[in-house]
């Protein structure tokens, strides 16, 4: 009798013990100060540093940091002015830098940082670009066997920065890489077309025909190499108009008046099987087809 | 060699009987299962956080094991004196010591095998395989706990427990730093300095050799040429520690 009483004692005593905690937990909530606003920073230690000191685990910093940069990304809103988007754009950047400080192999830092820092604003302005291009430069360094560091940079000094010709070497690392899309190397020929790098972009699409080993590759690769050396010819018309302008005082008329006039040593042959006409601006283009030209691009962006 | 087999196969017995194993095992599991959820807070990198943590995770349980048991197996029973029953039966201390750290040696391969397998369910569960960096990375933390497993018992031949353990685990800290050490001397002007810390770069087990983690994560190959003499001189420093372990607890009183 008196161990069942015991028993019932023990029983009861539990119940009010997890009552009580219960009704404590629920009191203290009610009582607590307002939260501080946690601040998503990088560690004070500097990557470099902290690498040394992970003792062997500097990968698992480095994911760390960019699930916290991860985490910071949705607090940066589209229509956030550039004074309240500008210190979450300081602390995303530092994170990423961190990650690759620690980890400077980490793929999925690099590509995030190429799509998570750049960003316009309503005032037609875009941040991010140049810390984007800067962390994707080290990328490409540090992991030139992952086509997406060379694809992404040069999309970056493509898109927002406009320097052809750099995009155009960026992408061509890309297109050299075992995985990267076929379209790579011909989007690099395109760049450096338009960038005026002409020679640049018909060595490479003739190094790529020559290694591609499938008939659509080939076919592909040559349909981009005539074209190049059709704007090669396009240019070289275009070129020598301009002296037949200056020379004669009058627009040339044709192909043909300028290689009469001796500024070309003849008639160059169009490779698709059309041939050149010389418009009136002094402009020359092709009956078979169109030259190589960037579309998209947006001159009116100011970059960070 | 019957008497080494006799105390391995009793080390894996009374190790296996014991409680922090199965705790450190399943906390272990916990950790690396847990990294699914973890991975869901990414964007695109899934394979890289769950190898990333269930790597650490075995890297982190094994070396707690190989130092917190190997110091208890030589230096624990010392204390406890119930090393003198066993050494007042025919069984030399070489092979006393020799067979503590064999069946250590084949625990810690199990874990890590345990381990692995978690790593790989896991793995499976996210729509992804283990890649053979990672399985080198994880045969050269085999080897890493073979190392640490030495060394406490080179420690627990002449230290007490705790301070064992201690000098353990500064040689697991120091171990991953040693490349620095080696930067810290080609950087310093001071010759004394440089001849210390160069003389620590040789004689300290170089642990980062063995560390394949962050290339299984960024999945970047490792030729096999390079896992196969990294754990040979794994090894061949775990069999230099062990040697001398033997050396100094065959003269030890242990009256």
């Amino acid at each position: 009798m008196s161990s069942a009483l015991r028993n019932g004692t023990s029983v009861i005593a539990f119940a009010l013990a997890i009552a009580t905690a219960g009704a404590l937990r629920v009191s203290a909530q009610a009582r607590a100060p307002a939260p501080v606003e946690s601040e998503l920073d990088i560690p004070p230690v500097p990557g470099n540093v902290a690498r040394a000191l992970c003792f062997g685990f500097h990968s698992l910093l480095g994911d760390f940091t960019l699930l916290q940069s991860i985490q910071l990304l949705p607090q940066r809103k589209g229509d956030m002015p550039a004074e309240l988007a500008g210190p979450i754009d300081r602390r995303l950047s530092r994170l990423l830098e961190y990650s690759v400080d620690v980890d400077p192999k980490f793929v999925g830092a690099y590509r995030f940082a190429a799509s998570a820092l750049p960003h316009e604003t309503l005032d037609g302005k875009v941040y991010g670009v140049l810390k984007a291009a800067h962390l994707l430069q080290q990328g490409l360094r540090e992991r030139p066997d992952d086509w997406h560091m060379g694809f992404l940079l040069g999309f970056l000094q493509s898109y927002y920065l406009r320097d052809f010709p750099a995009a155009a070497r960026s992408l061509a690392v890309a297109a050299a890489q075992p995985g990267s899309p076929p379209w790579v190397g011909l989007l690099s020929t395109r760049l450096a077309a338009q960038g005026g790098e002409l020679q640049l972009a018909t060595s490479l699409a003739e190094a790529m025909l020559a290694q591609a080993n499938e008939d659509e590759t080939r076919k592909a690769w040559q349909d981009r190499v005539d074209t190049l050396h059709m704007e090669r010819d396009l240019r070289a018309i275009e070129d020598a108009a301009q002296r037949y302008r200056e020379m004669k005082g009058v627009p040339a008329r044709s192909v043909r008046a300028l290689v009469s006039a001796g500024l070309l040593p003849g008639a160059p042959l169009e490779p698709h099987g059309g041939h050149y006409v010389l418009e009136g601006d002094g402009t020359a283009r092709s009956t078979a087809a169109e030259r190589l030209r960037v579309y998209g691009t947006n001159e009116n962006l100011e970059i960070h | 060699m019957s008497a080494v087999l006799t105390i391995a196969g009793n080390t894996v017995r009374e190790l296996v009987r014991g409680k922090l194993l199965y705790s450190l095992l399943l906390f272990t599991a916990l950790f690396v299962a847990g990294s699914l959820l973890v991975a869901q807070l990414t964007i695109g990198n899934w394979f890289r956080i769950i190898l990333d943590m269930g790597l650490g995770a075995m890297e982190v349980a094994g070396a707690l094991l190989a130092i917190v048991i190997g110091v208890g197996v030589v230096a624990g029973e010392i204390q406890r004196k119930t090393i003198l029953p066993t050494l007042a039966k025919p069984v030399s201390r070489w092979a006393f010591c020799l067979g503590r750290f064999l069946g250590l040696v084949f625990l810690l391969t199990v874990n890590g095998a345990v381990i692995l397998l978690v790593l790989r369910v896991v793995l499976g569960l996210a729509g992804y395989t283990l890649n053979a960096t990672a399985l080198q990375a994880a045969a050269l933390l085999c080897v890493e706990f073979a190392v640490l497993a030495a060394v406490a018992v080179l420690f627990a031949s002449f230290s007490t427990p705790i301070l064992a353990g201690s000098y353990a685990f500064a040689f697991f800290f120091i171990g991953h730093l040693l490349p620095d050490l080696r930067t810290f001397a080609e950087r310093s002007r001071s010759g004394a300095a440089r001849t210390v810390a160069q003389a620590f770069y040789h004689l300290l087990p170089n642990l980062e050799l063995l560390n394949l983690k962050s290339h299984a994560s960024n999945e970047l190959p490792v030729t096999a040429a390079y896992a196969w003499s990294a754990a040979g001189y794994g090894m061949a420093y775990a069999a230099v520690a062990l040697a001398l372990a033997i050396l100094i607890f065959s003269r030890r009183d242990l009256g």
